[in-house]
């Protein structure tokens, strides 16, 4: 396996995309072939990381990993890696790919090159976010997410297109500028100078910082991260966004983008800050199910087909939240596999409302009635995609909520609530609040199917609406398979997400207490650093490539209760 | 004993849904029934063969086909256990399903979404399969929910029309409010036991106030899936589904899935004595509340639809009292005769071409001689005038409330004076008074419907339905005469050499015993002859008032002596219309009000677009000052220079 088999797949995308730039302008569908040719070859060279990859590596360690030097002055490298977590959503990304460009093939006839461009791009970005294992590196891909998105939403949007997408980059921009900010502090703080570093792992390894020192930083961190979830009440953004964006822009913004933040909670907020992660902890929880039913009160006014399901984003992803607060096992595993989940729902959700939009020119329900008579299949595939949002068991969704809900109600370290003269565990009380989501969120889906696709025929169905086209069943088919294979055997996403989800919990849960030393035979300056000092790091190099590509894990000493303190 | 089969008895059914439902539309009509109903009866000879392989004492078949998913200290598998009760039922379930399967194909033949609704059908079947014979309750989920989207479905099959696709909608909705409590009871008992499986759970110890958390939960489940008290109100309007899955759905099967959770769930119910106090109590006033709403109903489904709802509420009497035998028996009973009577109403509305009110019916007994043959026998064994199932399953329940000693620990207060050994007769009471009222409302509908004279228009030809619809109905209401064996007194069944059948039996040792010991010894004919006076009362005043050649008088009559109440019964007690005024309407405006001043207005307009709008204020006040009107500047600098001068020479 080459050792640049990673990087191929992050910028496959940014090789197409110049491509694509380099054909003449013009009609026809060779921007598109071009573009989905890329992706279909991005999702090719993503599946060796799927099958290569091995689940029982130790935490910690990094698989494809690759690194090479950028600036090493100021210490930054170019650093890439994969864990299962970033796998997974990795492995979503280039499977969204396809399927977002094929959806868009009859919808965009404008500006087709630009168009395909900025999706390749985009594709790139979000692929370079999550193997980054560097901070400038993150933040530059980070970043560099926005800009495509934002003339997604600018240039091939509806009607507010402009106020949408500004609204959309100054809200994520402001929080990622304070990040930045805790960034550069975390390189500052790693060594004396010269020997500073943006290297994550290093910065990982060198333990946690004196609690008094995290609270910002993990502030800063979190508030780039809960607007691009978003948590309430940072969420006003994204209506407006899935609102205005075209089709596919919505597909990869609640597929992949909002992940994104959730992403960086598990990967970097919580894990790099874990005494204020530990101490903020139940205050995400409160506000993962405030947005969980406050999303769904919102669904239930909306009369905008769109704006409807953005909310149920909120409620959606308010469950991941919760799931990444509760600090157990069970939780942070349904809240990983509901960001799969929700990326393949919500994902599917907006891709078969660009298809009802394509054909009605319209995004009021009221308008809405009937289609099932005249596009039975198409019916069909939307309400399997909405039994899955609402989590019925046998689809991916259930598994996602159930353990997310299980794990809360089990949680004992969260501690407890005093309400008159009532001592409540947090944990019970979040997740029993979370569950009546599961009742709101059939209360709004199922009203808004029916409005769509029950009654008499109304304005949007009386010209007749075709039924589902075979480009369009190659975009739907996958993912009603996605749904039903991991509704019915979700065992092997668990298995891959295990270790670091387990090292996440482990961290987060129990700040105080010794890692398990899994990083020694990493080499001088990779070592876990003596508490207090920094080490000097050591100068970059390319690793080269291992077979096989891991190390057995190391048997974790258990943690004895008298080392916690 | 561990097998590698049994996971076919839900798999064909759901093989069989697949087919229908991706390629039935293309298939010849022919073969599509052919996999319909093949793939049910097939699940049924492996569910009979299961059966009869059941022995020794208390016995099981079990299957674990794999593990569905383990994380942390949560292990979840699909596993299959065949034991008597759930063994029994699927008995019930492929059999009677294959019969309503068969009836469906003459009466779903004209409609276009036939290949839909023997997809939707079959994977009902498939659902309620995994929902008995799930080892652990996650999977026990998958069908229970499963059961709910089929319901769902089926009940909005017509979707075209607003009205039925809304009662598809309530129906899950309101079953998603239980299945809240049921998800909550699911965790209460991991937390409790560490295990979802139903064996470690009915092993494990639980305090009394863990196990009256589940127990409650978990019955909040049962009162949503079940309908009962507050949450029975999908039940009526679920009749909007065609007339089969009626039958098969909404009075057979899937309805008594709550029944035979608590049934499974026994001993954390028995650890929860005050739970099975509300669970009777619940199921007693559902009985009572169901069968005075059915004695106004005219539309005939809703009379049946009211009397499951009260039948059911027989059933949690059973279990609520500790007799759990009895309250199963009584599931096994009512579906053979409820089924035979839903598609008894359905031969009815398909002869007379949709027409469901009765007040348009009567006299069918000419037309229909089967359909009203076998309704009558279904009457009956219902009603318990005569010795047929009906009236032993009931009676079993009945007698059992009357002496259970299940409550006679229970207090009201904690200073534990007054002890509720009164409950059981008191619950007595009204199960028989509700009985009578069960006698009244089912001969109304019979005599109203097949008696006296045709009402109904003269372009209407009432006519016999084929013999598919029609040996189902001979079928099942032999089997609700032969149901009996199952509840016969000991005495008599030993008698008879019938003791092997005896449901009590049967079921020995599968069911925990209540704390407060088995039932006291009361006098079986005393019970019989009250049960036989009560029927027989309620009977004949459904004749003096309904009797051939009076047509509807006694509706007119009940109207002019109470019509305020009469009024109340025929509108369903205004139940809907008080949770539309209490849930419905404020939680549409609270949402609408939250959106629009919570969510536009505070946070989008005061908080980001009032920040905006802040920052651009600032930045056009600032630019005034660097207008590039060099006089301008010259005039602010004079005057800061005499200023300061001022303040310089002021403060000296």
């Amino acid at each position: 396996m080459p050792s640049f088999l990673l990087s191929l797949v992050i910028f496959l995308p940014l090789a197409g995309a110049v491509l694509v730039m380099l054909l003449p302008r013009g009609e026809g569908g060779q921007h598109k072939g071009v573009a989905l040719v890329t992706s279909l070859l991005t999702l090719a060279a993503s599946l060796p990381l799927w099958l290569e990859f091995h689940p029982g590596a130790a935490a910690g360690r990094y698989a494809f990993e690759q690194k090479a030097e950028w600036a090493p002055s100021l210490g930054i490298g170019y650093h890439v890696g994969l864990d299962g977590i970033a796998l997974l959503l990795m492995m979503l990304t280039t499977f969204l790919g396809p399927i977002v460009i094929l959806s868009s093939w009859k919808y965009i006839q404008s500006r087709v090159k630009e168009y395909c461009v900025a999706l390749l791009v985009l594709e790139t970005a979000m692929l370079g976010t999550l193997a980054a294992l560097d901070l400038v590196l993150f933040y530059v891909f980070w970043e560099a997410m926005l800009i495509p998105m934002y003339l997604l939403i600018g240039v091939w949007g509806s009607e507010r297109r402009i106020y949408a997408a500004v609204k959309f980059f100054l809200f994520t921009f402001v929080g990622s500028v304070l990040m930045l900010l805790a960034i550069f502090w975390l390189w500052s703080n790693s060594g004396p100078v010269g020997a500073r570093t943006f290297d994550y792992v290093t910065l990982l390894s060198q333990g946690a910082l004196p609690p008094d020192k995290q609270q910002w930083l993990f502030l800063a961190f979190a508030l780039a991260f809960a607007i691009k979830v978003p948590i309430f009440p940072l969420h006003t953004w994204l209506p407006d966004a899935h609102t205005e964006a075209p089709a596919a822009g919505s597909i990869l913004l609640a597929g992949v983008m909002l992940k994104m933040g959730t992403f960086g909670f598990i990967r970097y907020a919580m894990p790099l800050f874990p005494h204020a992660a530990n101490q903020w902890a139940p205050m995400i929880g409160v506000l993962g199910v405030v947005g969980i039913v406050y999303g769904s009160f919102m669904c239930m006014a909306q009369t905008d087909l769109k704006r409807l399901i953005a909310y149920s984003s909120v409620a959606h992803l308010g469950f991941v939240m919760l799931g990444l607060s509760a600090l157990t096992v069970e939780a942070a595993s349904g809240a990983v596999l509901q960001m799969v989940n929700h990326g393949i729902s919500t994902g599917g959700l907006f891709l078969m409302i660009g298809y009802l939009y394509e054909r009605t020119h319209t995004r009021d329900l009221a308008a809405y009635g009937g289609l099932a008579r005249v596009a039975p299949a198409l019916a069909a595939a939307f309400v399997v995609i909405t039994l899955s949002s609402i989590g019925l068991p046998g689809t991916n969704g259930f598994v996602g909520e159930f353990l997310v809900l299980v794990g809360t109600f089990t949680a004992k370290n969260l501690g407890t609530w005093q309400l008159g003269g009532f001592e409540f565990e947090k944990g019970i009380a979040l997740s029993v609040v979370a569950a009546t989501g599961v009742i709101l969120g059939a209360v709004y889906m199922l009203w808004m199917v029916q409005r769509v696709f029950f009654g008499p025929a109304r304005k949007a169905a009386q010209h007749g609406v075709p039924d589902l086209t075979v480009r369009e069943w190659a975009t739907v088919i996958p993912l009603l398979v996605a749904i039903v294979w991991i509704g019915a055997y979700p065992q092997p996403l668990l298995n891959v997400m295990k270790v670091p989800v387990d090292d996440f919990v482990q961290r987060v849960g129990r700040p105080d207490a010794p890692r398990a030393r899994v990083l020694q035979q990493r080499g001088a300056g990779l070592g876990d650093a003596p508490p207090g000092g920094a080490q000097a790091g050591a100068p970059f190099r390319i690793l080269p490539p291992r077979a096989p590509m891991f190390e057995q894990a190391q048997p974790v000493r258990p943690v004895q209760p008298d080392e916690a303190r | 004993m561990e097998v590698n089969w049994l996971h076919l008895v839900p798999l064909l059914p759901l093989i069989g849904a697949a087919i229908c439902g991706l390629v039935g539309k293309w298939l010849p009509k022919g073969w599509l029934y052919a996999v319909a109903l093949a793939s049910v009866l097939l699940s049924f000879c492996i569910g009979v063969t299961a059966f009869s392989n059941l022995e020794g004492e208390n016995p099981q078949i079990h299957e674990l086909v794999y593990n569905w998913f383990a994380v942390g200290s949560l292990h979840v598998d699909l596993g299959f256990t065949l034991d008597r009760l759930s063994g029994a039922l699927v008995l019930v379930i492929t059999g009677v399903g294959f019969l309503i399967h068969l009836y469906s194909v003459a009466y779903m033949d004209d409609d276009p979404g036939y290949w839909r609704y023997f997809a939707y059908l079959n994977l009902f079947v498939a659902a309620m399969l995994t929902l008995v014979l799930a080892d652990n309750l996650v999977a026990m989920f998958i069908g229970w929910e499963g059961v709910g989207l089929c319901s769902y479905l089926l009940i909005g099959f017509w979707f075209d029309d607003d009205a039925k696709a809304y009662a598809g909608r309530k129906a899950f909705v309101v079953n998603r409010i239980g299945d809240f409590g049921l998800m909550i009871g699911i965790f209460v008992l991991f937390t409790a036991t560490g295990s979802v499986n139903f064996a470690q759970i009915n092993a494990a110890p639980l305090t009394l106030g863990l196990a009256s958390a589940a127990a409650a939960l978990m019955f909040l489940g049962a009162c949503g899936k079940s309908a009962q008290l507050p949450l029975y109100i999908w039940l009526p309007d679920a009749m909007a589904g065609p007339t089969p899955v009626s039958a098969l759905i909404h009075a057979a099967t899937m309805v008594t899935a709550g029944v035979y959770m608590i049934a499974r769930l026994s001993h954390v119910y028995v650890s929860a004595p005050g739970v099975m106090a509300v669970v009777a109590i619940v199921g007693c006033l559902t009985a009572l509340w169901g069968a005075v709403i059915g004695t106004a109903q005219n539309d005939i489904k809703k009379v049946l639809a009211y009397s499951t709802v009260s039948q059911l509420g027989f059933m949690f009497i059973g279990v609520g009292v500790g007799a759990f035998f009895a309250g199963t028996m009584h599931l096994v009973t009512h579906a053979f005769f409820k089924a035979c009577l839903f598609l008894g109403s359905g031969a009815v509305i398909h002869g007379l071409y949709g027409e469901q009110d009765m007040t348009r019916m009567g006299g069918l007994r000419k037309y229909m001689p089967h359909t009203r043959a076998t309704f009558a026998i279904a009457t009956i064994a219902i009603t318990g005038v005569l010795p047929l199932s009906g009236f032993f399953s009931k009676d079993e329940i009945l007698a059992q409330a009357w002496h259970t000693r299940a409550f006679d620990f229970l207090t009201l207060t904690p200073s534990g004076e007054s002890h509720l050994t009164w409950l059981g007769f008191v619950i007595y009471a009204v199960g028989t008074l509700t009985a009578g009222l069960t006698s009244f409302y089912m001969w109304r509908c019979y005599l109203v419907t097949f008696e006296g004279e045709y009402r109904g228009g003269t372009d209407v030809h009432p006519h016999e339905s084929p013999w598919p619809m029609t040996a189902p109905l001979w079928i099942l209401a032999i089997l609700s005469v032969l149901a009996l064996v199952l509840g016969l007194p000991e005495s008599w069944a030993r008698a008879l050499h019938l003791e092997s059948f005896n449901w009590e039996r049967f079921t020995d040792g599968m069911f925990a015993q209540v704390r407060g010991g088995p039932p006291r010894e009361g006098s079986l004919l005393l019970g019989f002859g009250i049960a036989w006076v009560v029927a027989l009362f309620g009977g004949l005043t459904a004749w003096t008032l309904y009797k051939p050649g009076t047509s509807m008088t006694g509706d007119e009559r009940f109207a002019r002596a109470v019509p305020a109440v009469h009024r109340a019964f025929v509108n369903k007690l205004y139940v809907d219309e008080f949770y539309g005024w209490l849930i419905l309407r404020p939680t549409w405006r609270f949402a609408k009000a939250l959106w629009h001043w919570v969510d536009a207005t505070l946070i989008d307009g005061l908080f980001v677009n009032g920040s905006a709008q802040a920052v651009e204020w600032t930045a056009r006040s600032a630019r005034r000052f660097q207008n590039g009107n060099v006089q301008r500047y010259a005039a602010v600098l004079a005057v800061g220079v005499a200023a300061l001068v001022l303040v310089f020479l002021v403060r000296g």
